[in-house]
Parts: structure tokens; sequence; C-alpha cells
């Protein structure tokens, strides 16, 4: 695209529309840009070596090389950790460029696994698969700042989700709240990374893991009641939306949005499979609860709740979107789901209509064809959902899907029609 | 002046990284050294781990204990006590939930679960890892079931050094030979 600007640079001088002052200090620009590039693809790559190297050298150490004696083992686990180390001291010393950082953290990150998992070996150490990962991802975390490393950020981000995963899921019976205090150590890097570069592509992608590792995760927390786990999600799904409404967030394109989307996609998909009924005939079920789960659901609430406030007074809220609100109707919901499960049925596919025409409407205001589409896909879910459970016959369900269908041509062409009667008006 | 500030801190960085294998060889070295040597009977089997590669999981025959209180849980932590026979097998004395004031040697784990008809609390010894060269694991596993078929009792043992409740595993023997020269000798 840029190349395609500056061929176009002469022609526009020549009509006059910029001055041959302005050709210049735009190509002097994107040539500027350009230099850039290159050594950014030098970074990936060598990050990209350096992992591959690194697991290389962990699955050779796995042989497990019988014939060696232990001494030799010893110094085989050893010498991978230093060189490692020698690299990131020569990164920091001679202040090297960024992709020395980043592949000498990132070599150096499986180096301290490698060394743990030798010495393991050659003792016989039954020691568990959790507390081993704990170990080396703690044992890297201060890399991620002393090296400004974009890529340890990601592998601890990575690894901590695992650790979440092997200790929350493959027990069972315990929750990974060690997971929680990986995540804070990680926060400071992450918040000025927002700080100072929000557009940039490294900040987008923490935006899409950072939420999909607590999706991922949660469900780890809920070892007990597991009916708790639809509503821990429900909340989740809402703080993610009322986040990505932040400021912060909300000025980025829609690729960059991570929490928005997670947050607006999780909460159709939850209250879809909300709005089947057997759903609330769980909840109804539910005696009583107690505990640490009740206290993370409530930490959650809080937190989301918190975040609706500062949106209303930073005056970014809009007032009749329903997504803002969705996780507060579905707590009380949930509550009333305990005496009753017929009401929550009922207004859970209540909720699900207003929603679809709750997006359709803003997106013919925003002339948002996705968004648009987006109403309208809720809305032929939930008929589809419907269909399930309901004892229409096949001619009202045939004329629904026909009616839903041509809806969707119309709002479409109407929509069209009206950008492009705009697009006349702007030309003339 | 801020460099030099990073650099202490990532020499701190360096030394956590490297004392923590360091103090981890150190650990079981010196239960080698000054430990005692028990001779655990068990079985190998062969799984995996991604990272530290191929390990024969060990099954002891000192897996479960008697215990009058009924009120074991789950992942709880037992104190393993034991003394050696008279054919030089590891033989379990008593089981508690607190460590013991008496000289007999013990290792700390944690129980799998309590049966309350036969008052039977189950456990495993926390050394039932064994780590093999990869193409060594699945024969080991073969190794010892032909071993089995012969007229001995169960021959293979795990040769395990205890001391102050830190056990390291250092060999398994079949037929008096270590498991990974029983394989290539097959």
């Amino acid at each position: 695209m840029n190349s395609k600007l500056i061929k176009e640079l002469p022609e526009l001088v020549e009509n006059d529309v910029i001055s041959q002052d302005v050709a210049f200090k735009i190509e002097r620009y994107y040539q500027s840009k350009a230099s850039d590039t290159p050594n950014r693809l030098f970074t990936v790559f060598g990050v990209l070596g350096s992992i591959l190297v690194g697991l290389g050298l962990i699955l050779i150490l796995a042989h497990n090389w019988d014939n060696f004696s232990k001494t030799i083992k010893t110094l085989f686990a050893f010498a991978p950790l230093i060189i490692g180390q020698v690299l990131v001291g020569f990164s920091i010393l001679k202040k090297k460029s960024q992709t020395w950082n980043e592949a000498s953290g990132v070599f150096l990150f499986f180096a301290v696994g490698a060394s743990i998992a030798m010495v393991s070996q050659i003792y016989n150490i039954p020691g568990s698969f959790t507390n081993y990962m704990l170990v080396w991802i703690l044992l890297c975390t201060p890399l991620i700042y002393l090296l400004k490393s974009h890529a340890l950020a990601l592998l601890h981000l990575v690894y901590a989700t695992v650790y979440a995963c092997n200790y929350g899921y493959a027990n069972g019976s315990k929750a990974p709240w060690l997971f929680l205090v990986l995540l804070l150590l990680l926060l400071p890097y992450y918040i000025t990374l927002i700080k100072s570069k929000p557009k940039a592509n490294i900040t987008s992608i923490f935006n899409w893991l950072l939420p999909i590792s607590l999706i991922i995760t949660l469900g780890a927390f809920i070892t007990k009641f597991d009916e708790l786990i639809f509503l821990s999600y429900i909340i989740l799904f809402g703080l993610f939306y009322n986040l990505g409404k932040l400021p912060v967030f909300n000025n980025l394109k829609l690729r960059q949005k991570g929490y928005l989307v997670l947050g607006s996609f999780g909460t159709v998909v939850l209250l879809l499979i909300a709005s089947f009924r057997w759903v609330w005939e769980d909840v109804f079920r539910i005696s009583s609860f107690s505990g640490k789960e009740i206290t993370l659901v409530i930490v959650l609430f809080v937190v989301a709740f918190g975040v609706l406030i500062y949106l209303f007074l930073k005056k970014q809220a809009e007032k009749f979107n329903l997504f803002h609100y969705i996780f507060i109707i579905m707590t009380i919901l949930f509550f009333i789901g305990l005496q009753n499960d017929i009401s929550p049925t009922i207004i859970t596919n209540i909720l699900l209509l207003v929603l679809g025409i709750n997006a359709i409407k803003i997106g013919v205001d925003k002339m948002h064809f996705g968004v648009l589409n987006y109403g309208l896909v809720i809305i032929t879910a939930l008929i589809f959902c419907r269909f399930f459970d309901t004892n229409m016959s096949f001619v009202i369900r045939g004329l629904l899907f026909v009616i839903v269908g041509i809806g969707f041509f119309t709002t479409n062409y109407i929509m069209l029609k009206k950008q492009k009667s705009k697009e006349t008006k702007i030309l003339k | 002046m801020k460099l030099k500030y990073i650099f202490t801190l990532f020499i701190l960085v360096v030394i956590a990284q490297l004392f923590v294998p360091m103090q981890m060889i150190f650990g079981q070295e010196a239960v080698l050294n000054n430990g005692k040597a028990y001779k655990f009977r068990t079985q190998p089997v062969d799984p995996s781990d991604p990272y530290r590669g191929k390990y024969i999981t060990l099954r002891y025959d000192i897996n479960a204990a008697v215990s009058v209180d009924s009120t074991w849980e789950r992942k709880q932590d037992i104190y393993v006590y034991f003394e050696e026979d008279s054919l030089g097998f590891a033989k379990l004395t008593e089981v508690s939930k607190a460590p013991l004031v008496n000289a007999k040697d013990y290792v700390k784990t944690q129980v799998n679960w309590y049966n309350k008809y036969d008052s039977n609390v189950t456990f495993n010894l926390p050394f039932n890892r064994f780590y093999m060269e990869e193409n060594k694991a699945k024969p080991a596993e073969d190794a010892f079931r032909i071993a089995q078929r012969d007229t001995l009792p169960n021959n293979t043992y795990a040769l395990v050094y205890v001391k102050d409740g830190e056990a390291v595993l250092k060999d398994v023997i079949i037929n008096e030979i270590s498991i990974a020269d029983y394989v290539e000798e097959k």
C-alpha cells in the first residue's frame, strides 16, 4: 500500500494536489518506516529459532543418556543454562538490539526448563509436573522486565495457562490460585504496553491472549459447585465486554478488540445455552453453596460492576446497549432460578431477542454491516435453538425461517442503498 | 547507572536460576552419601513425560497400611515408617499423620484413599519414577514380566536411599542386575 502511494506521488504533484516538498516528505517518511521492517522480521525469526533450538535441546536431553556418567550428565544439564545466561548478560551489557534481547531471552527460558528437567532425571526426582512448571516460570519472570522482551511475556502467559490447566483440570479438586499470582506478575508489563503502544501488534496479541487465557482457566477455579461455572463465565464475559468499551480499547480496530469481541460473542453463546430450560432446571436443583467459589464469583462481579460504573462516569457507556448490563441481569436471574425455573428461561429468550435487535440497531446507526449481520445471526440462532424444544408445527417453523431470511436480504439491501446515497452525496 | 542496576538484577536472576538445580543436586547427593539403603519390592510400568523424557513408573508392594484412624482424607500428608526385614527388604512398620519421635526411617507422601470396610489407608511411595533411556523404558517393563515368570519370588526391587524423610531412588534391580544393563543383555 505504501509503495502504491509513493508511485502515485508524481501524479499528485503534476496535478498540483500536493507540492514537491510534501511529496518528498511523504517519500522520506515511508522510507524511514520501511527500514524498520526487516529488523522486526529478523527479531521474529530470531525468536522462532531460539524456541526451536530450546525445545530441541529439551527433547535431546529427555532421551536420558544412560551411558554417560552422572558428572557428564550434570555438565550437560548446566551447559545450556550457562550459555543462555552469558548470551543474555552480553545483550544487556553491550546494549544489543531488541533482536538480541528477544532471542537470547527465549533461549535462556528453555535452558532453565531443560536444566531443571535434566537434574530431575539424573536423580529420579518424582516432583509433580505442575511444581516443575511453576518453578520454571517464576525463575524466568524477571527476564521479561530486564530484557523488555515481548516473546518472554508471551511465553510466560502461555506456560502459566498450561500450568493452571494441569493443576486445576487434571487434579480436579484444587483451584490454581497461584496462576493469578503469575498473571499479576505480568500485569505491569501489559499496562506499560497499553500505555506506550496501544495500537502495536504485540499489544493486540495480548488483548486477545489474556482474555482467552482467563476463559480457558476460569473453569479450573470452580472445583466443587459446577453450577457456578455458568454464572462465573457470564460475569467474566460481561467484564470483558465492559473492559472492551474502556477508552483505551474502544478506539482500536475490530481485530484488535479482543475483550469486546470475546465478551460479546461469549455472552451470546452462553445466553443461547441458557435459553434451554434444562440449564435452569439444574440451577433449580442447587441446595446451597459456599466457600472460595462464591468469593471468586463475588469478586468477579464487583470488578465487572466497577468497570461499568467507571464507563458511566467517563460517559463511555451507551445507555441503551443491553450488552453492558447482561451480567447483572443474568446474576439476578440466577438467584431467581434457585426458586423457579420457568421465568428465567423465558426472560433469557427475550433477552436474546432484544440483544439481536439491539445489535441490528447499532449496525444500522453506525452503517456497519458486520454488526448488523451479527444481530441477525443472534436472532437466527435463537430461532434455531427453539426448534429443538418447542412443539411448533413445521409450517410455522418454516415460515419463521423464511421471514428471517427475507429480513437478512432487506436489511442488508436497505443499508447498502443508504450507504450508496450517502457516498453520492459526498461526491456531489 | 541504569545499566548497572539492570545488570545487578540480572546477576541475581542468574544466581537464582543456578541455585534451584544446584540445590536439588546437593539435597539428593546428601541423601545418597549419608542415607541408609533400602530395597523396596516393586513392579515397573511404562508411561512418559513431555519434558523430562521416558521413565518407568514403579508400583511398590508397600502401598497400604491398616489404620484404625478413619479420618484420613485424600491428598493428606502421611508419614510411612519402615525397617529392614530378615531378607534385607524394606518392611512397613506403621503410618502416621505427623512425624513420630523414634529412630526409624520414614518417607512423607500423600494418601490415595481410606477404605472404611477393611480399615485400610492406601498411598503411593513418592519415589515411583525411574528415568530411562527412551528406547529402554518399554523393554524394561517387558523384561520385568519375563523375569517374574521364573521360579524365584518377586526378584525386582528399587534401591532407595533414605535420610531424615528424604528418599532418593538410585536404581532398579532385576535378578541382582541394574535394570538398564539387564535390558541391554537381553
